[in-house]
């Protein structure tokens, strides 16, 4: 086996399918945008963004196709890292107090 | 991120396959870049998470700014960036099957939509300095302190990511000559995989500044 033919042949029909899912997503962002949610205007549309970077993440960038464990340890460890640095940044907001 | 592809690349051979003595490794090509476009996450997760920290500190200024920007040119860029996400993927299946022309004219299908996002932005950029709205203009800057910091991220942000997106353009530029050379085919194409990779980073990143700049209500 030649080792580039690791990455599975997609279907055409496969894409065509996320990249519907994509903009269907995108048009669901687009209308929740224009209601009063209040605060959960912002969690909405990066609950819609996340799912929207998960179907690029798993099909177009063939994630679930890569059968190396590494693949599957360093996505989320960095994005753990990112999480921690979110945290650390808001945790120190939230407790500053008077400082603009 | 050029010395991944080509590295990637290898060396040259003929059609035949491997030149004697020659070590090919697809997936850690594919390791080499994903290790690249995580650095690149992180990057990019850095000022995300300066604009959600004034975001946090001036909502009321920020609800105002974002009110400025053109949210139908901000969606039609949308489509146009998930939609070329779309043919780079399917260019590459089609070299996996050996369908060389359309891989090729899917590539340049890509490449159009990249460069068609770039001219929205000029537009959109464009009105936005046409009245006054440009890092230390005079205009801006008699704002409230949360719309000057809103339009300096803007800026900033929408900026790199397109810088990225014409890189992405180039890097695909040379994978269509490499592909007319036949140095990209059926049983190689990691070269064509890693810029692919490095094209939808480009997408993802627009989806989460979609609804972070235009979309604030």
């Amino acid at each position: 086996m030649k080792p580039e033919e690791e990455i599975l042949k997609t279907r055409y029909q496969t894409y065509a399918l996320v990249w519907v899912t994509l903009i269907l997503l995108t048009g669901i962002t687009l209308s929740a945008a224009g209601r009063e949610l209040g605060g959960w205007t912002v969690l909405i549309a990066l609950v819609i963004a996340g799912t929207k970077s998960g179907l690029v993440l798993t099909y177009f960038m063939h994630l679930r196709s890569e059968r190396l464990t590494v693949f599957k340890i360093i996505i989320p460890l960095v994005l753990a890292v990112f999480l921690v640095f979110i945290l650390l940044t808001f945790s120190d907001l939230a407790f500053r107090g008077g400082v603009k | 991120m050029a010395l991944m592809i080509l590295r990637s690349f290898g060396k040259m051979d003929d059609a035949k396959g491997l030149v004697a003595g020659e070590v090919r490794d697809a997936t850690g090509a594919r390791l080499g870049m994903w290790l690249f476009i995580l650095s690149e996450i992180l990057l990019f997760g850095g000022l995300f998470i300066l604009y959600s920290a004034y975001r946090y500190k001036n909502p009321v200024d920020f609800h105002h700014a974002s009110r400025e920007l053109d949210v139908l040119l901000g969606t039609f860029n949308t489509i146009i960036l998930l939609t070329s996400s779309l043919s780079m993927a399917a260019s590459i299946s089609a070299i996996q099957r050996g369908q060389k022309k359309l891989s090729m004219v899917l590539l340049m299908a890509t490449i159009a939509l990249g460069l068609f996002f770039l001219v929205n932005k000029g537009f959109e950029w464009g009105t936005k300095i046409e009245h006054g709205i440009y890092p230390n203009a005079p205009a801006l800057l008699a704002r409230a302190k949360g719309e000057i910091l809103f339009f300096g991220l803007y800026y900033v942000m929408t900026g790199l990511h397109g810088l990225h997106v014409l890189v992405g353009v180039c890097v695909l530029l040379v994978m269509l000559i490499l592909a007319s050379k036949e140095k990209i085919r059926s049983t190689h194409f990691t070269p064509l995989e890693n810029s692919g990779l490095y094209w939808h980073l480009v997408d993802i990143i627009w989806i989460f500044l979609y609804p972070l700049f235009y979309l604030i209500s």
